[in-house]
């Protein structure tokens, strides 16, 4: 029983931007958590990316001067005729083949610049306007792993304050930033730093080489993930996306229809909107994790207690004892008070109560 | 930026600036196009320069119905076709240029091609590196859409499963 929502080749639709936009969401949807559908995704990109490998470059020959003789031809005739243009443009353009076949090296120079300036404005229309280069561009960066790595490094050093300048002058010299910072002074302990960096890959070896020189290394770890595939499923759902959008705003400018309906589109247009740009933000993070290394600094300081062995002057002393002195003497008036007051009246409604049972013993006890 | 289509018909009123930007644009396509299906790079440049003349000599007829990259590529079509006919005609063993003169990793690509049904290798290479969209594909080639979805499919899986052999196993095959 198959228990895919979408069929496999509305999964190679999608991911060529060709499915509609209801089938999509589910294709995307579903993609999300199949596992047999990402290998087939897998599989179709491979195909792809293997296709790219038969690359061709234009050949020498122009086709200019031909081109341009039958434009000639073009102009000079006029235009109501188009079967006696065609002759001529014909004979043109062999008089361009044969004129091709002798020409003088001085004729050859002047092609030779005309097809640089052709080549300049290929260059300058292509670049923003070719999908296939974008999409090369996307295969080529695929093809190579990307990988996301994050080490982590614990040091101890003797001098605290000059291992910490010294990491600050690595991190500007890598052009690399800093991500999180924390330090802590606890009172009978050393200082320790907590730091997050982020270092250009490319300056990864050096950088942790010269980290490692600011103290005795404690721990040492290095991890990377392998973040191609995630790269690759992100370009074809940000590209299927886009197409789609692109799509919608079509449907919305070209169709009238009703209300309910220009609405839902509007509102479609706003989801996919949202989900470019969410991509987008993934696909900035994730390229982002390739390009920097993600590492985890904890620089200890090695700690020192310190033993007071200077005694106190005889002033000192004698000023501290009578400060101690007169303290004792206020906290015991203090103390008396608060006990009169707190027992005072208690002691003073006992007394009277036993004074007169009191004496009267007294006295028994006296004539006896 | 000027769209295809305001180009040629500006072209169509006399503009050469505007044919000089078309040909800038779809120059190296149309010779990748070429050069991809024959086996001469010499053959391929001719074609590429009959396109633009087929293009120069109906623009009176030019109406903008169609986008100019399918209709360039429709010109390009029937021009292979023609040029496959007189080959046939004309010797059925053409020289062969040496394609970039090595074996190189386009080699098995290539070779992977070959081994498709013509015409689910014609979808899959007006897709692949043609960039046209499924409906361009289907009017180009007069079938319907559903069609080229389930022939480029076919073709793809196909190709994997011929391109999965690895180099070191094509070579020795080669060598046979």
């Amino acid at each position: 029983m198959n228990m895919h929502p979408i069929e496999q080749e509305e999964l190679m639709a999608y991911l060529d931007g060709e499915l509609p936009v209801d089938r999509a969401g589910v294709a995307a949807g579903h993609l999300k958590h199949c596992r047999e559908c990402q290998s087939l995704a897998a599989d179709l990109q491979g195909v792809s990316r293997r296709l790219m490998e038969w690359q061709v470059s234009v050949g020498q020959a122009s086709g200019l001067p031909v081109l341009a003789a039958a434009l000639k031809e073009r102009g000079a005739k006029p235009r109501k005729r188009p079967r006696i243009v065609w002759r001529w443009v014909w004979a043109a353009a062999g008089a361009g083949v044969v004129a091709l076949l002798a020409v003088p090296s001085f004729q050859l120079a002047s092609r030779r610049q005309k097809m640089h300036e052709i080549a300049d404005q290929i260059d300058a229309v292509q670049a923003p306007r070719r999908k296939v280069a974008e999409q090369l561009t996307s295969y080529m960066v695929a093809q190579s792993p990307m990988i996301a790595r994050t080490a982590e490094l614990t040091l101890t050093t003797n001098d605290f304050d000059k291992a910490r300048a010294a990491l600050e002058d690595i991190l500007k010299r890598h052009s690399g930033y800093l991500g999180q910072l924390n330090v802590n002074a606890p009172p009978s302990a050393g200082r320790t730093l907590d730091a997050t960096l982020r270092i250009p890959a490319t300056q990864r070896d050096a950088a942790i080489a010269e980290i490692k020189k600011l103290g005795r290394v404690e721990a040492e770890s290095q991890t990377g993930e392998e973040v191609t595939a995630k790269y690759v499923d992100l370009e074809a759902r940000l590209s299927n996306a886009r197409n789609t959008e692109q799509r919608l705003t079509e449907v919305l400018r070209e169709r009238t229809g009703k209300l309910a309906d220009v609405l839902a589109v509007e509102e479609s247009i706003s989801r996919v909107r949202g989900e470019i740009e969410q991509m987008e933000a993934e696909k900035k993070t994730l390229t982002t994790r390739v390009e920097f290394l993600t590492l985890v600094v904890r620089l200890t300081e090695d700690y020192h207690a310190q033993l007071h062995m200077a005694p106190d002057s005889i002033l000192g002393r004698c000023r501290n004892a009578a400060i101690v002195g007169y303290k004792s003497m206020v906290d015991g008036v203090v103390a008396v008070i608060l006990f009169l007051l707190s027992y005072g009246p208690n002691l003073l409604i006992w007394a009277a109560v036993l004074f007169f049972p009191a004496r009267l013993a007294w006295r028994k006890l006296r004539r006896s | 930026m000027i769209s295809d289509e305001a180009l040629m018909l500006e072209f169509q009123g006399g503009s050469r600036e505007a044919f000089e930007e078309l040909f800038a644009r779809y120059r190296e396509p149309l010779f990748g196009f070429f050069r991809r299906r024959l086996e001469s790079q010499e053959r391929a440049d001719d074609l590429m320069q009959e396109t633009f003349l087929a293009v120069i000599r109906a623009t009176s007829r030019y109406q903008p119905r169609a986008l100019v990259r399918t209709y360039l590529y429709g010109i390009a079509l029937k021009s292979l076709a023609a040029e496959r006919r007189r080959e046939r005609r004309s010797d059925p063993s053409p020289q062969v240029d040496a394609v970039d003169g090595a074996l190189d990793n386009s080699l098995w690509v290539r070779r992977a091609l070959e081994k498709l049904d013509p015409s689910e290798r014609e979808i899959l290479m007006l897709r692949e590196y043609e960039q046209l969209s499924y409906s361009e594909v289907a009017d180009l080639l007069r079938i319907p859409v559903n069609t080229v979805r389930s022939r480029l499919f076919r073709a793809r899986m196909a190709l994997k499963n011929h391109l999965e052999p690895q180099p070191s196993r094509d070579r020795e095959g080669a060598k046979t």
